[in-house]
């Protein structure tokens, strides 16, 4: 049945239904797909913020608030220290064999700690111990909600 | 002229099996072209394609892992910021992509390192004359390195009003 044309002129006209061609359309899809995966950066990266307290003003602390303080003595030994205004509370030595079982008898004792009353943590490093397992207590720290970080520097290189 | 199988083939019961056998598979043959949707592909690659332009556009690159970095891992790791980025490898220092010196020079002597630090500051000040310096530095350092070193590099920073120091970290670590 021809409705258009009304005469048998009409029915040797071309079809107009015209094919898109999608073979080069999926050719360059393909190349955006390719292109996006080959340059995403899988690779998540954050910041640990800390607060320098040498050569800037220390903050104002309230009467009822903690200092903590974790001193790298050895590799794998911390000393865990607790103060108040100046007066210590607590001080725990902690031992292990390596960092992991180091960070989790940490993470022991920070939980017996009223983080809420924590002013700020102080972390002093040593020489033997990496970098890595520097930010590995400081990332404990924040854990607990102990933000307010700073790291002391040591003379010994 | 069209010569026909049976023509060139002499008459026999093993030919007429071969040229049967032909057209069989020949049939079997037609039978098994099926057509690809190509509708639904393009579909699902227009998709593919929006979605990882928005997943990567949403989480600009803001920084560069230097050579010979290896940054440690943190689970409480936060957004980094927009700042300068000093960079500490085990032999040298960048500031910025720019190479500050080594590693062990500028611990004895960090002038070159507070200098370039300075003009930062001061290039901020220029391009923000109404707003405080926020003094934000972003810190790279190899997670092997000595963690004494890297303190020491960052005892550096306040004396040029950079007192928010953001290390670097790969996010969701162990």
């Amino acid at each position: 049945m021809n409705i258009g044309s009304g005469s048998d002129k009409g029915s040797r006209r071309k079809n107009l239904d015209a094919e898109l061609n999608l073979v080069p359309f999926i050719d360059l899809l393909s190349m955006c797909i390719c292109f996006l995966l080959m340059t995403a950066v899988w690779i998540e990266v954050g910041a640990v913020q800390v607060k320098q307290s040498r050569g800037t003003e220390a903050p104002a602390t309230k009467a009822n608030q903690l200092d903590l303080t974790v001193k790298f003595t050895a590799p794998s030994v911390i000393e865990f220290t607790l103060k108040k205004q100046g007066k210590l509370i607590n001080r725990e030595l902690l031992k292990a064999e390596s960092i992991p079982l180091l960070l989790e008898k940490l993470d022991q004792s920070l939980s017996k700690v009223d983080v809420k009353n924590v002013a700020s943590g102080l972390v002093t490093p040593k020489t033997g111990v990496s970098y890595g397992d520097l930010v590995s207590v400081m990332d404990m720290l924040r854990k607990h909600q102990i933000i307010n970080l700073g790291v002391v520097p040591t003379g010994a290189i | 002229m069209s010569i026909s199988n049976r023509e060139i083939l002499a008459p026999g019961s093993f030919s007429r099996h071969l040229v049967s056998r032909k057209r069989k598979s020949a049939t079997r043959k037609k039978l098994l072209i099926a057509g690809l949707s190509l509708t639904s592909m393009v579909d699902m690659f227009s998709l593919l394609v929006i979605f990882l332009l928005q997943a990567f556009s949403t989480s600009p690159e803001l920084l560069a892992i230097g050579k010979g970095v290896t940054l440690p891992a943190a689970r409480t790791g936060q957004e980094i910021k927009d700042a300068p980025v000093l960079a500490i490898s085990e032999e040298e220092v960048y500031l910025d992509q720019k190479l500050v010196g080594k590693t062990s020079v500028l611990l004895k002597h960090p002038a070159p390192l507070m200098h370039h630090l300075a003009q930062l500051r001061e290039l901020w000040q220029k391009t923000h004359p109404t707003e405080t310096f926020p003094g934000e530095i972003n810190l790279q350092a190899h997670k092997e390195l000595s963690s004494a070193i890297v303190a020491q590099f960052m005892a550096m920073l306040p004396s040029q009003s950079y007192g928010s120091i953001q290390l670097a970290v790969v996010a969701g670590g162990t």
